[in-house]
């Protein structure tokens, strides 16, 4: 079991899968996230390396301060890659050259648990103080997009409130 | 059609008949004997199983059940004395024996020789091989004049550089070209030759392998697969690789240089100590064995044209990652467009047509000059790249149907193996034979085993 940022991965799912499991990421961005920190789709959380796991949770905990990842060059055909003893500082100057600037990462935007559940209860807390219909349905505790009350009804009658839990 | 089930009874049965008292002795060399202490476990059932049983043991449970299809059925489930097979074994093939095959032996059956560094338990088979040599109480294949005629291309190669001797196997689906790669494989083991062969080259391209951005190749390694080819290749090729030594020093990252003079092995257990250094290491060894003129090479791929389809893989910034920028693709790309070399031996490819996650691109079919199932214009995209990577393959046509010899030979080998539900006369071989029109994976599949007639 892989635990990060509070929520349990459990180990033999597939990684792409196991972090749906944070509130406010859905299969496309688990897929998008997966991309980021280069994990292929069938990687299972066990196999997942120390050094992923902790570049995920410190993506994870602030997504909009992660410094961007720059557009690596990639080899052309007739590209001759140089040899095995170059050293490392000298690779990492020639690709930060030839390195593109990243365009808008919609990653940056994402809100995940506690963030994301705040911009459900701040949205309601909105339509109550500004007296809409939606905030009344709300506060009474009944369906607010029109669905019928004489029958069913009864999720709405279960959760709906002010500070709705998201 | 309920003959599956029957089948992995009946080889059970024939398993229970090797461990009884009575003189038979069936070796099966694809069906899996329960080991020692081994139980096999029922997947629980219905929502009681999954809350008392622990998350593992249910892990475990679903993945005997997955792994149990075509699997023969344990001894121990099959006490009734109606699964004793006391009727001797009427499949007697011949082997397949490099000096035998010629035109004489066209449309006979031969028998695939089983030793410890078979390379087809070592590399793996595609999956519909797999399934049938499950099946089937030996591997076998039967010789088609076009394996006669691939032989013969690998016999002119085994002179000249691989450059020259770069061969797709094209036809429609289920006409023989994986069996075809197969035969050629086993020609080539057989003959001392080095191989190395990739069975399923969608796994290089379909996202279930590690990859990692290399800023030195500038291509994204897969330090995994590339482990497990060497090891693979390793152990197949032993004996040949013991004999071959590096021609020049070998640079290898985060170590110090191999110097000239290595033998290939302790070079490929470099390889196989850190997989870090697996890609490395492997494009070092091909390179090295490229050089020598010692034993020519065979690389062999099915799947041919997964190489040539856009990849799975998704780059940091959610693009697709292009095939050729993926280590393992580009290298085989690379062997496969005549850019590196062996001084002697070839490049095989098959083609697969019935996956359609991965068709056949249009850069390839261009190529081996294959005629379009859609059109075609000038306005569809060709990436030069991959034009430039398809230039120079040749293609082998492996014929569309079976010939009716041919086609009895199979009949023969399924009949004689007691895998025909029917009754195995005439009748029903030229039946399903007219109703597969010849083609070899229907008229097993769909036509012998998958009917039933009185």
């Amino acid at each position: 079991m892989v635990h990060v940022l509070g929520v349990q991965l459990p180990d033999y799912q597939y990684a792409r899968f196991a972090l749906t499991a944070f509130y406010g990421i859905g299969h496309k961005t688990a897929h998008r996230l997966c991309a980021r920190l280069q994990i292929h789709d069938k990687c299972k959380v066990r196999s997942l390396t120390p050094h992923q796991i902790t570049e995920l949770a410190a993506f994870l905990s602030s997504p909009s301060t992660s410094t961007p990842i720059p557009r690596f060059p990639l080899a052309t055909s007739s590209y001759k890659p140089p040899p095995a003893s170059t050293p490392l500082a000298v690779l990492k100057e020639e690709t930060k050259k030839l390195s593109q600037r990243a365009w808008a990462d919609p990653l940056r935007n994402i809100k995940i648990e506690s963030e994301a559940r705040r911009v459900v209860k701040d949205n309601i807390a909105h339509q109550r103080m500004i007296g809409s219909y939606v905030g009344k349905r709300h506060a009474m505790g009944l369906p607010v997009r029109g669905q019928n009350t004489q029958n069913n009804a009864r999720t709405a009658k279960k959760l709906n409130r002010v500070d709705r839990r998201g | 059609m309920l003959t599956l089930p029957v089948r992995c009874q009946r080889v059970s049965c024939q398993l229970l008949a090797s461990s009884s008292t009575s003189p038979l002795v069936q070796t099966r060399s694809y069906a899996t004997q329960p080991k020692k202490g081994q139980i096999v476990k029922q997947a629980s059932q219905g929502f009681k199983g999954k809350k008392n049983t622990p998350p593992g043991q249910m892990e475990s449970a679903k993945k005997d059940k997955k792994m149990m299809a075509f699997q023969p059925l344990p001894v121990s489930q099959l006490p009734h004395p109606l699964f004793e097979s006391d009727r001797p074994d009427s499949l007697t093939l011949q082997s397949f024996h490099p000096e035998m095959l010629t035109r004489v032996v066209e449309s006979q059956a031969l028998k695939f020789p089983h030793n410890d560094n078979d390379p087809f338990r070592i590399f793996g088979l595609p999956r519909n091989i797999l399934v049938e040599f499950r099946l089937l109480s030996k591997p076998c294949s039967v010789i088609r004049s076009v394996t006669i005629d691939a032989i013969n291309k690998l016999d002119a190669a085994s002179e000249k550089n691989s450059k020259e001797s770069r061969v797709v196997f094209t036809g429609p689906q289920g006409c023989g070209k994986s069996f075809l790669l197969l035969q050629a494989l086993q020609y080539c083991n057989a003959r001392d030759w080095l191989v190395l062969y990739i069975p399923r080259a969608t796994n290089l391209v379909n996202s279930t392998t590690a990859h990692t951005y290399d800023m030195r190749t500038r291509t994204y390694l897969q330090p995994i697969f590339a482990y497990q080819t060497l090891q693979r290749f390793l152990k197949v090729n032993t004996p040949r690789l013991e004999q071959l030594r590096t021609q020049t020093g070998i640079e290898i990252e985060r170590r110090h240089p191999v110097p000239p003079g290595t033998p290939l092995v302790e070079l490929i257990n470099i390889g196989l100590k850190d997989q870090g250094h697996a890609p490395t290491v492997l494009d070092a060894v091909l390179e090295e064995i490229g050089k020598q003129t010692i034993f020519p090479v065979l690389l062999a791929v099915d799947d041919f044209q997964a190489l040539y389809c856009k990849s799975h893989y998704r780059d940091q910034h959610f693009s697709a990652i292009k095939s050729y920028h993926l280590s393992m693709p580009r290298l085989l790309l690379e062997y496969a467009s005549g850019r590196k070399s062996f001084a002697r031996g070839a490049v095989f490819g098959a083609l697969s047509m019935s996956n359609t996650t991965f068709p056949l691109p249009v850069e390839l079919r261009e190529a081996l000059s294959l005629e379009y199932d859609r059109p075609y214009g000038q306005y569809v995209k060709r990436q030069q790249e991959l034009v430039e990577y398809a230039h120079g393959l040749e293609r082998l046509a492996v014929p569309s149907s079976l010939s009716v010899s041919e086609a009895a030979s199979v009949f023969e080998v399924w009949m004689k193996d007691r895998a025909v539900p029917s009754k195995p006369n005439d009748e029903l071989f030229l039946t399903k034979y007219s109703e597969a029109s010849g083609n070899a994976r229907a008229f097993v599949w769909k036509g012998l085993l998958s009917s039933m007639s009185a």
